[in-house]
């Protein structure tokens, strides 16, 4: 855990959820919402009953001491969790196929090439199985009637069936990609759209710069606030400030960039 | 200049004792294009995917491919995989990434090209054929056509001198397949691309090819220019290619007491001037024998269904109304995404309307009568192998016997194996079969519970047309016995040909009703081709070929 200082965490996951929501609304984030809340609901609960450590007590059950400390300590870490699945969840919309591809494809050609089909095939599948489903329902293959033994034996068929299809379109797939040279002696290159420009460039360097310093207070332990033994002051000091707002402009980048677009076109 | 010399060409596949081509010989001049013809399993596809050696298939080849007078082998891998383009059946299945983008530069991705020559030869194909609208789709929300289109045009990226197609429409709707045509036409006229295109529909191909091939047996039948084939089909009645050959020309063949090569007309215009040229004949208003007004129960009863996908989008159905009547062959047709296939599921029970009434027998559709009434209901689908679950197909034969308490049911399978003639496939696996002949499986499966009413999603996808006919003849048959049936379909030769009602489904709503003839006679694009061409003319307006040597046989004896 790098900063844990609740503002710092509750700071980071508000702006988080307004760049998710820019991205699409949010609707992948709803998704999420009832995981989201039920984990960081437990860990807040759960800590403190199984950790006793620290020196604020505030009851004692079956004996053992329920503290501030604890409490404090599981609120942190569901704010920690829940900033990592959001972040997540955005790397998940942005990073679609095509970048990830890209990304990925300087190191790991094949396998990033191989992901892709397997992610591509996914909603193909989908749908060849929903065909099947339709056609072996009325034949009366059903999947919703009868013993849990039927139903299950009706469903594997289904899958057998979706293999054998699968597998005799794979073919056709293979002799297309090899059609076109893949699989061919020689290096692939990659035709990308995307270029690093001198903006590009620039803001790369303010954000590492920004990066920089936030690394750097927290080194120095800025940002940061002692909970065991004793639960510290909440109070920042001036250097925190810095780092504070060092990692407002970091995160909150997404949103200037596209709040600035917002405005430009209004 | 010559191109490809194929050159007493046999192959043998693994395991089979015939000969998947026997003795092929074939020259190709560089920028001719070349259609090949031929029922399923002659031997067309195994000689396309010869000649591109990445795929070419297992087993043992004799004889000599030679490209530019030096054989297949002496050449280097990359030049032939440059030179020689490739598109498959189904588009499905050629598109490998996500993004339309990202497809198109594929093979030169593999290939090593520089970013900056990608760039130049995407920036010109995408301009030349001004698909800059998809370049930044997903692959996934294109429509068949353009999927096809997008996979021809990957291949066209790679600069080939030679383009080979393996049935490229037939997964297509009629106006995705001319739209593919017209590009492949296009190609060859001003690239000089040579073309070989192997596939079923030929109406349109005839008018545009530079020479028509057909294989029979791993043989060559026949090879020549359009007009020559025609003829000489005609001439020898070869029952075997008779069906392949455009309803225009064989009307004029027929009609003509004289023809002659040159004049045989391949497209409406030529055959309207060829109508147009015949001495005028008194009209003779053929009356409609009147059916019997007698008005049976309704088996499926739609009233006022809307259905929408999802909460956003548009409305699939809206206000649709449908009543099918006991014994009607309806037909339902329409564009590509009019709903034809909601529809479909509609009436199968499978979707729920958000609105509106659905009744079956009478009833109203509930989730369980859903499953309840299977054995009355038979459903073909577009994938008909997806029906199959057993490895062969008399095994899933006595499985629904089982299944339903059949009794009798040897004597059964039997002649049901017999009506379809599809003996021989008994103990085949369902995947071994051809199109034409697992559609045939299919159904007679399904008729082994005796169901009232058959329903199919476009039956004649992807079949050849003498499948075509004896699909045909096998559902006139199974109508004539009394069996209801309801298909969506694209073919409007079939359906004129079939139907006993058909509609028209636009906006969600089916627009027109009637029996074939008056619903196809008023319409102008939406017609046979041989209506088209006897449409405002002196001669009796007709839809089917049949029809129109019918009606000029009863006048010339009049």
């Amino acid at each position: 855990m790098y900063f844990n200082h609740p503002i710092f965490l509750v700071t980071i996951l508000l702006l988080l959820i307004f760049v998710n929501i820019s991205h699409d609304g949010g609707k992948d984030l709803r998704k999420w919402l009832p995981t989201l809340s039920i984990m960081s609901t437990l860990i807040i609960l759960i800590n403190p009953f199984l950790v006793s450590r620290g020196t604020t007590i505030l009851f004692y059950f079956r004996g053992k001491q329920v503290t501030v400390e604890a409490f404090m300590y599981g609120i942190t870490m569901a704010l920690f969790i829940a900033i990592i699945l959001v972040i997540f969840i955005s790397f998940n919309i942005i990073l679609n196929g095509n970048r990830f591809l890209y990304i990925f494809s300087k190191f790991l050609p094949r396998i990033a090439l191989m992901i892709m089909m397997a992610i591509r095939f996914v909603p193909l599948m989908k749908r060849r199985l929903d065909e099947i489903g339709d056609v072996q329902r009325l034949r009366g293959m059903s999947m919703t009637v009868g013993s849990l033994k039927t139903r299950v034996r009706s469903g594997m068929l289904r899958i057998q069936i979706l293999l054998t299809w699968s597998l005799e379109e794979a073919v056709h797939v293979s002799n297309s990609m090899k059609a076109r040279g893949y699989g061919s002696e020689g290096k692939k290159s990659s035709y990308t759209p995307y270029y690093m420009e001198k903006r590009d460039w620039f803001w790369l360097f303010v954000l590492a710069s920004l990066m920089v310093v936030c690394f750097y207070g927290g080194k120095l332990g800025y940002g940061q606030m002692i909970i065991y033994p004793e639960l510290g002051p909440w109070q920042f000091f001036q250097f925190d400030w810095v780092v504070f707002f060092c990692m407002l402009i970091l995160t909150s980048f997404p949103l200037i960039t596209e709040g600035r677009e917002k405005l430009r076109w209004k | 200049m010559e191109m490809i010399n194929v050159n007493g060409l046999s192959f043998q596949y693994p395991e089979s004792a015939s000969y998947a081509l026997d003795g092929v010989n074939l020259r190709l001049k560089q920028g001719e294009f070349v259609v090949v013809g031929g029922p399923s399993g002659c031997g067309k596809s195994t000689l396309l995917h010869l000649l591109k050696r990445e795929i070419a298939p297992h087993g043992s080849p004799s004889g000599d491919i030679s490209y530019f007078g030096k054989s297949l082998d002496e050449w280097e891998e990359r030049v032939l995989m440059e030179e020689i383009g490739l598109v498959l059946q189904d588009p499905e299945n050629q598109i490998i990434m996500d993004d339309v983008m990202q497809e198109l530069v594929f093979g030169m991705e593999n290939l090593g090209y520089s970013p900056i020559d990608m760039r130049l030869r995407l920036a010109e194909m995408v301009h030349t054929f001004s698909v800059e609208h998809l370049l930044n789709q997903k692959t996934t929300t294109l429509s068949g056509g353009q999927k096809q289109q997008l996979n021809l045009l990957s291949a066209l990226l790679l600069k080939p001198k030679l383009l080979l197609l393996d049935e490229p429409t037939s997964q297509l709707d009629p106006v995705a397949a001319k739209d593919l045509l017209v590009m492949l036409e296009r190609l060859s006229k001003e690239l000089g691309i040579t073309v070989i295109v192997v596939e079923h529909r030929l109406e349109e191909l005839f008018d545009k090819a530079d020479r028509i091939v057909f294989m029979q047996e791993g043989k060559i039948a026949y090879d020549g220019k359009s007009r020559e084939v025609i003829h000489q089909v005609f001439k020898q009645q070869d029952t075997s290619f008779l069906p392949y050959i455009p309803a225009i020309s064989q009307m004029y063949l027929e009609m003509e007491h004289s023809p002659t090569v040159n004049q045989i007309p391949l497209n409406v215009n030529e055959g309207k001037a060829w109508l147009a040229s015949l001495p005028a004949m008194d009209q003779m208003i053929k009356k409609e024998n009147g059916k019997s007004t007698e008005n049976p129960k309704p088996i499926i009863e739609l009233k006022d269904v809307y259905y929408q996908y999802e909460k956003s989008s548009s409305m699939v159905l809206s206000k649709l109304s449908l009543s099918l009547k006991k014994g009607d062959f309806y037909a339902v047709m329409g564009g590509n995404g009019s709903g034809k296939t909601t529809l479909l599921k509609t009436c199968l029970g499978l979707l729920k309307p958000q609105r509106g009434i659905v009744k079956r027998f009478g009833r109203k559709l509930t989730n369980k009568s859903v499953n309840r009434v299977h054995q009355n209901i038979a459903y073909l689908s577009q994938q008909p192998h997806t029906f199959f679950i057993q490895d062969s197909i008399e095994k899933e034969m006595l499985l629904i016997t089982e299944q339903h308490e059949i009794q009798d049911s040897e004597q059964q399978i039997d002649s049901l194996l017999n009506t379809f003639g599809i003996e021989h496939l008994r103990n085949r696996h369902p995947y071994d079969c051809s199109g034409g002949e697992i559609q045939k499986a299919a159904l007679a499966c399904m008729l082994l519970t005796k169901p009232t009413i058959l329903l199919m999603d476009e039956p004649t996808k992807g079949l050849d047309p003498i499948s075509k006919i004896k699909l045909q003849s096998i559902l006139r048959r199974l109508h004539s016995e009394g069996l209801t049936i309801l298909m969506v379909t694209h073919d409007i030769e079939f359906t004129a040909r079939i139907a006993t009602k058909c509609a028209m489904i636009f906006d969600g709503k089916i627009t027109a009703e009637a029996p074939p003839h008056s619903f196809f006679k008023g319409n102008y694009f939406y017609t046979t081709s041989i209506n088209r061409v006897t449409q405002n003319s002196q001669f009796p307006e007709v839809l089917t070929l049949e029809e129109a040597v019918h009606s000029w046989q009863e006048r010339e004896l009049a």
